[in-house]
């Protein structure tokens, strides 16, 4: 036990005294947090609040106009540009780039809607031998009912199909509803019963939107904060390889590991030492990143960093991200020769893996083949872990799994560095 | 086995992985209880190989070594509680100051408390850093850190002491308050095996050495007598003529 606590004082001491590696452990994650926060504020909202501007022009001023148009505004997807504009002048404009889509609803829509329903409704009746009499039946009218719809040129197809189907939805619903009215109407007259509720159609079929991905950064709370403050965390806390690696080849060189290694006691302690003291270092830097997320940050007009509603989930993910971050670093450091091979590796190593992992992008807007390897990355299995608890409202059990990977991770890199170790005597 | 044998080394060889020759080619010596044994050689003989096996950090590719009647093979967690060693590199921690290192080493070795601080300070007394005590070892003279180096090695006064080159590099000053600590710590019945290039300063203070070259041993005994058979003026000379003048990596 006074070997351990030694061990842990010595390496505190030595950490705390290296005014450069404790800039790399602290500053850098949090300057890393505060920028990439700010610098992708707008981007995380255009994201979610992207809308579709839309130039309308609404000539008619009766049920149709006004249904489709209530429609395109609770859509929410739509930035709507009403205008009095001619045909062609709105047409100039989508063209132009100014708009990305347009759409003319002409004055007489309402009215040729209704002459087609009755048309459609009387001609099926009479065919039925419903209907009243040969002159009861409406004709057919004289023109189609076209609503315009102009697309901006570079507008992709799908996105045409997308547009296209969504409006469909309001005016078929609409269409539904004066069809079932026209229906009741004429069956009334043939003295059938008046019904007592009004004919006010639902849908009938309804779209639920489910996320069909249930990783939680596809859901809407994802902004910059909730992302970058986690993922820099993460990265700063991974950074801690550097000085582990450097302190380990340090300690080789100037024969301090052979000193140790003359002295009674089990290396093991030495090394669990190391790794309690640099995970101590770990969890301080946690709770500095989250803290300036959660009061940093808003000082600088950005949102503030929910942390969901279970600090020993925090805890856990913390404590196991660190544990991977310190095994990597006793690998990384027995691994290599000199400080500056590890130094590099263990850099480009976690740059590389924190890409992947989605540190630097949200995993989400990769391609799928890269996001296939984001599985490999421990900064994901932790990235992931933390999004559950802050975003996801996750708890203990929810991160379980992401801290077990984590702590698999750590014991396979301290087991090959034991193993590689024992070659070389 | 004797008593009186601090050391047994039988038919010693090591060869280290990946290399051809054997850095320790078949040596065989026996250290007397109480000696200052001096093991003497040109750069690259062997002399830390040799050590290192000795006190457990390397294993022997072939042969025996016994310390203090202890297998050094299968019993090396007793063997390092009874010995000391002041490695030829300083292996000390530069952002720590002196008495931090030697606090850190004594708790190792399970020293602690005012005791190991009464202990500390003594030796720093005794080699001159008490006024240095709280400065960081990176700012310290060769000399002040080979005497600190020293003290780690002593602290929890083992019974057997090795140093590889504990005098490299250090000026006359320090190099005689070493050895004249080495002469008191042996009186007081501790046995302290020793490598050195520096004839001289052997001569004066080994009760027996061996000479190895390419890590063989080519003489062993006592100086003065090896000395006399030898027909040399001293040890130097004699070290000359047995070595030859080639010079070493
Ligand atoms: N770790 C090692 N691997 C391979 N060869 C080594 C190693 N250490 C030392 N040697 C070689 O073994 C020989 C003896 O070295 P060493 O015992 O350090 O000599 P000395 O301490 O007498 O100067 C030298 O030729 C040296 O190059
Ligand atoms: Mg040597």
């Amino acid at each position: 036990m006074l070997r351990l606590t030694s061990t842990i004082r010595k390496e505190l001491l030595i950490l705390f005294r290296d005014r450069g590696g404790l800039a790399i452990l602290f500053l850098m994650p949090m300057a890393m947090i505060t920028i990439m926060a700010l610098i992708q504020d707008a981007p995380f909202r255009d994201y979610q609040e992207l809308k579709i501007p839309l130039l309308l022009s609404n000539k008619d001023t009766s049920t149709l106009g006004r249904t489709i148009e209530e429609g395109l505004k609770t859509s929410k997807i739509f930035e709507i540009t009403k205008t009095d504009k001619t045909d062609h002048e709105l047409k100039q404009s989508v063209k132009g780039g100014d708009y990305e889509i347009g759409i003319i609803i002409p004055e007489n829509a309402t009215a040729l809607m209704n002459e087609k329903v009755g048309h459609f409704v009387t001609e099926k009746l009479s065919a039925a031998g419903l209907g009243d009499s040969a002159n009861s039946l409406v004709a057919a009218p004289s023109e189609d009912l076209d609503l315009i719809i102009f697309f901006a040129p570079d507008t992709k197809k799908s996105f045409k199909v997308s547009i296209l189907s969504t409006l469909k939805q309001f005016t078929s619903k609409i269409e539904t509803q004066t069809l079932l009215d026209y229906f009741t109407k004429e069956l009334n007259q043939d003295g059938l019963e008046q019904p007592k509720t009004e004919n006010k159609i639902d849908d009938l079929v309804n779209f639920k939107e489910v996320n069909t991905v249930e990783s939680p950064e596809e859901t809407l709370l994802l902004n910059s904060v909730q992302h970058n403050v986690p993922a820099w965390t993460i990265f700063g806390m991974f950074f801690i390889v550097i000085s582990m690696a450097g302190s380990l080849i340090k300690e080789r060189d100037d024969g301090s590991y052979t000193r140790v290694l003359t002295m009674p006691g089990s290396y093991a302690t030495v090394m669990l030492g190391k790794i309690t003291a640099y995970l101590f270092i770990c969890m301080i830097q946690c709770v500095l990143m989250l803290m300036v997320g959660i009061y940093l940050l808003p000082l600088l007009g950005l949102p503030s960093l929910v942390i969901g509603n279970s600090v020993i989930a925090i805890a856990v993910v913390a404590f196991s991200c660190g544990l991977a971050a310190t095994g990597y670093g006793i690998l990384v450091g027995t691994l290599f020769t000199t400080h500056q091979q590890s130094s590099t590796f263990g850099a480009v190593s976690i740059v590389i893996l924190a890409a992947l992992g989605g540190i630097w992008v949200p995993v989400y807007v990769m391609p799928d083949s890269i996001r296939m390897l984001s599985e490999i990355s421990p900064l994901y299995w932790s990235l992931s872990a933390f999004h559950k608890i802050f975003i996801g409202g996750g708890k203990l059990l929810d991160v379980l799994p992401y801290a077990g990977k984590l702590i698999l991770f750590f014991l396979a890199t301290i087991g090959i560095a034991w193993v590689f170790n024992r070659s070389k005597k | 086995m004797s008593l009186s044998a601090a050391i047994e080394v039988d038919h010693l060889t090591k060869i280290y992985k990946g290399s051809g020759t054997p850095a320790v080619d078949d040596i065989s010596f026996t250290i007397p209880n109480s000696s200052i044994f001096g093991l003497l050689g040109p750069n690259g003989a062997g002399k830390t190989t040799t050590i290192s096996v000795l006190c457990g950090l390397l294993s022997a590719s072939t042969g025996k070594v016994t310390i203090a009647g202890l297998s050094a093979e299968t019993q090396s967690s007793e063997i390092k509680k009874i010995i000391g060693v002041v490695p030829q590199d300083i292996a000390l921690y530069p952002t720590l100051t002196a008495f931090e290192n030697l606090r850190y080493i004594g708790n190792m070795y399970g020293l602690k408390g005012d005791s190991l601080k009464e202990n500390i300070n003594k030796h720093l007394d005794h080699f001159g850093l008490s006024q240095h005590a709280k400065k960081q070892v990176g700012s310290f003279s060769g000399g002040m850190k080979r005497r600190v180096n020293l003290i780690a090695g002593i602290l929890h006064q083992p019974e057997i002491l090795f140093l590889d080159e504990p005098t490299v590099g250090v000026d006359v000053q320090s190099r005689n308050v070493i050895t004249e600590h080495l002469q008191v710590l042996n009186k007081g019945g501790m046995t302290i095996i020793y490598t050195s290039h520096l004839m001289e300063e052997a001569e004066n203070l080994c009760t027996e050495i061996a000479i190895i070259d390419n890590g063989k041993i080519i003489a062993k005994g006592m100086p003065k007598v090896l000395i006399k058979e030898n027909g040399s003026a001293n040890l130097e000379q004699m070290f000359l003529k047995l070595t030859g003048k080639r010079l070493r990596d």
